[in-house]
């Protein structure tokens, strides 16, 4: 192999550094979960000591949860699936079906789990193999699933679900856990683990991040997306579970609207990109739970269900505006409100700039060490920095002069 | 003549028509020109919902907000008018218009200046119309009853004119200008051009971000004057009004051949796809214990008619690839 | 009035921290045809884009008979007459001839409609005299490349360009249609338009321009007049150092045949396609761009399926359905863009490197980070990658050490054959001759190398044996590499079938 002087260390240097991790967007939110619980404890002080409300807090938001986790997976890989509500409400159907019919409660639960995978297997059909848009197949295999619930149930409503449906949705553990959120929890690790950790996670980024390149390294773009959805029709049919427990133990065609949207908003919020390939996985457990405290606390600032969609909508649109911004846009910003669209202005700004940072730098290692003529050099430096500055406001100046007269020149010429 | 065969418009025209023989056996009234009108009038909305969509579907975007626009806009007309009893119904057609344009271009400027994802933006913006329709209204339902009160309101919907109703009339001249705007202005040939290569539009000197900003505010404009006419036109209104109605209008483009990728779909064929897709909810509407069939019966449609469109385009690639044969 | 219609001087322009154009100057005197000439990446493409205005420059100038001018956009630039035929054809595939040639100008009518009529009769009479072929109502998309190319002739004729700039226009064309571009090229000149002329080829230069202008690493190094300089001292500027030291000496043996195609054929692609490749082989597939050279190696990777014919691999028949079996079996791929086929520019390098040999780093259902960091550690000091750390995105790299992750990402797996589709593209020179080396070295191990290239001379240095294809046909083998020349290559590429127009 080639061998002249190359000498470099390719191994990992900067290991953790807390600065960055507190700045991350997973912390963000964490510390919004904070605020919110914070205010809560200002405005409704008593809530925090009334026993049972936080926990109903929690459980009243979790039903969704599984939909999220799957949903992190689908968006990763880029497409959407906003047939998850339909695909729930149809497992729950086929699980209370069969209940009525009198078959042993695990059966049926795992026969509705498995009718949520076939739709997700469809969904995925269609996605991977006949290149559909994603949000096209699953707008409208939403309207067939919840279509196909009509069709069956008309205006009838289910009742008979196993009984420990409604332990998830309703009971504590040992008074104070709430069982839904341990389950989540459990269900997250184990989420984290295949994401982050496992080949199939890796494959899930590649894909997400760049198809064409998966396929030219021999990963099965047509089965990972496959896959995924699959999954997320399981995850579905576990969410029809949770769902159906909070519900109390009925099921109707009309039940679960939006779900699908507060699942992608949970996403979103964590920190998954739509675009797929960027994201992690704790950023959307950590979002679930700020939806569940804030449509909480907002339905009891009294706020209507509806109203609250103005909240939701708002808060999806501002924080994905907040993870676009990045160093280029201000960039891009700076350079046209300061710098006049003059990218030489922009670069004489910035080379000073450097320049001057770069002394002051000099001067504080100056006046740190004790060096004989240290007044002088810092003297000396001080003048560099403010000469260095003028000559940066005049050139500035005057390009903008030319700028403006190029400017009136092109007008009149264009006319 | 070949080529008329080939067109997509003759195929569709041919399933229109069988769908009308097949209605006309199944449903003996139906070939009547009141029932034939009652038709068209009672599913126009829908077709002025897809005028609006394929506007930003054509730019390679998708709009999930419209329906709640609409449920906005006339939830908000409804309201004013009901305060304001004495102002003429033209009024409100425009306050529609600028309203809907308002919500269009707050989607325009998210999706084309700030460069959030469409179908995401609107997401968002789908919740936050819905709510504010319940703001507005503050939960109230409208009925026939408080809508015939109001001076002329429902003129523009349902009163005749040369034998129509004056709603038919909209959509008719809606239709003929929208293609002629699509067909034959620079702002309408550029939102194809953004639709079909962003890049080379770049190069063109074509401004994406103005471009798809005025294609939401079209499209914001188009659904503001359905939302006052869907009002005027069913005589009810109430906050949840139109649900899943973008659902049926993305379904219309994509069956007159709209390409959801952008770049390609004609006017024609989103109207002939209004058609048949008003042809087929008469049907719902006329048979019996059928109405619970609808929404799958749209979803499958949509599934069909993208699939259709991919296998199409499949065999013309592979018929390129003939032609290109010949020249090795 | 000033020499010359168009200056620019120390023009800048950085994308993302890389910079595409480093103080360069250009004169073009009014009526003349100046050849524009450098290595792929040398900054041509980005400096006709700053002339027209698609992009701005970051400082530097530019003057219009002797006028400084700003562009905004295109439509400026228009406006002034200069228009600019792109290397990769910049249309809208959905929209028709007429209304590619029209885009942005259209004729309306007075009531402020488009006038479809006049715009088609004025497409046909600006797109006769150039082809009578084209139909001008049928969708860009269904053109060929060199009808699409006269379409932007048509197009830069509509707007009465004073400047035409025409970037690698001859690239992808026959013999006759060079021809064709030659003369209408003349023409336009004769009437007094100026023309830059961005090409690779010495004989567009020699047939057309006065004057030639040469940038190498985004830098400017000269004009000459073209009678005024040698072949030599013109190649010398273009790549930086003399020929015969760019290429390692090879050092290889070369052993029995590892891969056999025989026969392939895929429709609209190529046709009886037959070569093979030795261990230790360096095999140059070369010809135009275009004469689908990458279509065979994809189908020999596994990414397109052939519809007859068959593949061997020491001497076994092989079914290759996908990238998947082609990897197992020992055939990895370099593909042509790396940017989009090779590299996933969000994950950290190590993760790239092992994204084509993922099974080995497995273990107990989970990867095992360290053994990837350790495996690509190795890999990349072996092909001398810089990088910061092996975490660093690749999008962070410049084009030559992006090229390296991927072929680290291929040395990851142990290969017996590696195709390389224009490994050299887009790189600068040094990065050019470790690139060399590390085939070298390759092939000292025994590996069987196919390297597509469209670059004569690199094929020349580099390969041990070359197969020549024009439009999807071999149209060529050359085993002797002492008495190949470029000539020989050329003509093989450009030769036309018999029995065919």
């Amino acid at each position: 192999m080639p061998g002249s002087n190359y000498d470099r260390d390719l191994s990992v240097k900067e290991g953790f550094v807390l600065k960055k991790f507190l700045v991350k967007w997973e912390m963000i939110l964490v510390y919004i979960m904070v605020l919110i619980n914070v205010l809560l404890a200002v405005i409704k002080p008593d809530l925090y000591f009334t026993h049972g409300t936080v926990q109903s807090m929690i459980n009243a938001g979790l039903d969704v949860s599984p939909l999220v986790l799957g949903m992190v997976f689908i968006l990763l890989l880029g497409d959407i699936d906003v047939s998850v509500a339909a695909q729930m409400i149809l497992g729950g159907m086929v699980t209370g079906l069969l209940m009525d019919k009198g078959l042993p409660s695990l059966i049926c639960v795992i026969v509705g789990i498995i009718v949520c995978m076939l739709c997700g297997a469809f969904n995925g059909f269609c996605v991977a193999f006949l290149e559909m848009p994603a949000v096209i197949t699953t707008i409208s295999t939403s309207m067939l699933f919840r279509g196909i619930v009509e069709i069956v149930l008309g205006e009838n409503s289910l009742k008979n679900f196993p009984k420990w449906y409604n332990k998830i949705g309703w009971m504590n553990i040992g008074g104070i856990i709430p069982l839904s959120m341990v389950l989540f929890l459990i269900m997250g690790a184990i989420f984290i683990f295949v994401l982050h950790k496992s080949p199939f996670g890796r494959k899930v980024y590649i894909v997400g991040n760049n198809p064409t390149c998966a396929n030219y390294s021999g990963i099965s773009v047509k089965k990972v997306k496959m896959q995924v959805f699959i999954l997320m029709g399981f995850m579905a049919g576990i969410g029809s579970i949770f769902f159906i427990g909070r519900m109390g133990g009925g099921l109707s065609s009309s039940m679960g609207t939006g779900y699908e949207m507060t699942a992608i908003a949970c996403a979103v919020l964590g920190g998954v990109s739509t675009n797929g390939g960027k994201g992690k996985m704790w950023g959307p457990i950590i979002a679930t739970f700020i939806m569940a405290f804030l449509t909480y606390a907002l339905g009891l600032m009294g706020i209507d269900p509806n109203t609250k969609k103005i909240v939701i909508g708002v808060i999806l649109i501002v924080t994905i505006l907040i993870s676009t911004i990045n160093k280029q846009m201000i960039k891009d910003i700076k350079l046209r409100l300061f710098y006049h669209n003059n990218k030489n202005i922009e670069a004489i700004n910035d080379r000073t700039a450097a320049a001057v940072k770069d002394m002051k730098k000099q001067i504080k290692e100056l006046e740190k060490g004790n060096a004989s003529d240290k007044a002088a050099q810092i003297e000396k430096l001080n003048k560099k920095i403010e000469a260095a500055q003028k000559e940066c406001k005049e050139k500035s100046a005057q390009w903008w002069a030319e700028q403006q007269e190029n400017a009136k020149k092109a007008k009149e010429r264009f006319k | 003549m070949k080529n008329l065969l080939k067109s997509r418009n003759t195929g569709l025209i041919a399933v229109l028509i069988i769908l009308l023989v097949i209605a006309r056996f199944l449903t003996p009234g139906m070939f009547t020109s009141t029932s034939l009108v009652s038709m068209l009038q009672n599913n126009t909305i829908y077709a002025l919902l897809a005028i609006a969509e394929m506007m930003v579907i054509l730019t390679g975007g998708i709009d999930i907000s419209i329906a709640s626009q609409l449920a906005f806009v006339g939830i908000s007309c409804t309201t004013l008018a009901c305060s304001h009893p004495g102002i003429p119904g033209i009024v409100w057609v425009l306050f529609a218009i600028v309203l809907g344009a308002l919500c269009g271009a707050l989607n325009g400027f998210l999706v084309g200046y700030l460069h959030m994802v469409p179908m995401i933006c609107t997401l968002g913006t789908m919740y936050i119309f819905r709510g504010l329709a319940f703001v507005v209204s503050g939960g109230q339902w409208w009925f026939a009853a408080q809508y015939e009160e109001l001076n002329g309101y429902r003129t523009f919907a349902i009163g005749q004119f040369l034998g129509l109703p004056i709603i038919l009339w909209i959509t008719i001249i809606l239709l003929v200008v929208a293609g002629l705007f699509l067909g034959y202005t620079s702002a309408g040939r550029r939102i194809y051009a953004i639709g079909t290569s962003r890049e080379s539009a770049a190069v063109a000197g074509i401004k994406e971000p103005k471009v798809t900003f005025y294609s939401f505010v079209i499209c914001g404009a188009v659904t503001g004057l359905a939302g006052m006419l869907y009002t005027a036109n069913y005589a009810i209104g109430y906050y949840g009004m139109a649900d899943g109605f973008e659902m049926t209008a993305i379904a219309i483009c994509v069956l007159g051949g709209v390409s959801i990728t952008g770049g390609k779909g004609r006017m024609d064929g989103v109207a002939i796809g209004a058609l048949i897709m008003s042809v087929i909810t008469y049907f719902i509407s006329m048979i019996p214990g059928m109405s619970v069939w609808q929404k799958s019966l749209q979803g499958g449609i949509i599934i069909v008619a993208v699939a259709i469109n991919y296998f199409t385009e499949q065999s013309a690639k592979r018929q390129a690839l003939k032609e290109r044969s010949a020249l090795i | 009035m000033s020499e010359y219609i168009l200056e620019l001087k120390d023009v800048v322009k950085t994308f993302g921290g890389v910079k595409a154009l480093n103080g360069v100057h250009f004169q073009l005197k009014r009526g003349e045809i100046h050849a524009l000439m450098g290595e792929n990446g040398a900054g041509k493409s980005t400096f006709i884009k700053v002339i027209t205005g698609v992009h701005q420059p970051d400082s530097g100038i530019m003057l219009l008979d002797g006028e400084q001018v700003t562009l905004r956009n295109t439509t400026d630039s228009a406006k002034l007459g200069i228009a600019a035929i792109y290397q990769h054809v910049t249309a809208f595939p959905d929209l028709t001839v007429t209304e590619n040639i029209f885009m942005g100008r259209e004729i309306k009518n007075k009531f402020g409609f488009y006038d479809w009529k006049t715009m088609r009769q004025r497409a046909k009479e600006l797109i006769q005299p150039l082809s009578a072929e084209i139909d001008v109502n049928k969708p860009m998309g269904n053109l060929s490349v060199a009808e699409q190319q006269l379409v932007e002739i048509a197009k830069a004729l509509s707007c009465d360009a004073r400047i035409l700039i025409m970037d690698e226009p001859t690239a992808s064309l026959t013999r006759n249609e060079c021809l064709q571009l030659y003369r209408i090229a003349k023409d336009l000149r004769d009437k007094g338009v100026s023309i830059i002329f961005i090409t690779h080829r010495f004989e567009d230069m020699y047939e057309l321009a006065t004057r030639v202008t040469v940038f190498r690493d985004s830098t400017y190094v000269g004009s000459w007049d073209v009678d005024k300089i040698t072949n030599a001292d013109l190649v010398k500027a273009m790549v930086g150092r003399e020929l015969n030291s760019m290429y390692p000496e090879k050092t290889a043996k070369i052993g029995d045949v590892v891969l056999e195609v025989d026969n392939i054929s895929k429709e609209g692609y190529f046709k009886n396609i037959s070569f093979n490749v030795r261990k230790g082989e360096i095999l140059a597939l070369t010809g135009l761009v275009g004469a689908g050279r990458t279509e065979v190696c994809q189908t020999i990777y596994g990414i397109m399926h052939p519809d007859s014919g068959e593949i061997r691999l020491e001497g076994k028949k092989v079914d290759i359905k996908s990238p998947i079996d082609a990897l197992n079996l020992g055939i990895g791929l370099l593909p042509e863009n790396r940017q989009t086929q090779g590299l996933v520019n969000e994950l950290p390098i190590y993760q790239n490197v092992s994204s084509a040999s993922m099974k080995q780093f497995v273990k107990g259902g989970q990867m095992d980070v360290d053994k990837e960091m350790e495996n690509a550690i190795a890999l990349c000091k072996k092909i001398q990658l810089k990088a910061n750390d092996i975490t660093a995105p690749p999008s962070s790299l410049s084009g030559g050490n992006q090229q390296k992750v991927v072929v680290a990402k291929m040395l990851s797996s142990d290969q017996k054959v590696l195709i390389m589709d224009e490994p050299t593209k887009g790189i600068d020179v040094g990065a050019k001759y470790s690139i060399y080396e590390i085939m070298n070295s390759l092939a000292c191990k025994g590996y069987g190398i196919i390297m597509v290239s469209s670059e004569m001379p690199e094929v020349l240095g580099v390969a041990d044996r070359v197969v020549v294809m024009k439009s999807g046909r071999v149209t060529g083998e050359f085993g002797d590499m002492e008495t190949v020349t470029q000539e020989m290559l050329l003509e093989a590429s450009l030769k036309e079938r018999e029995g065919h127009k």
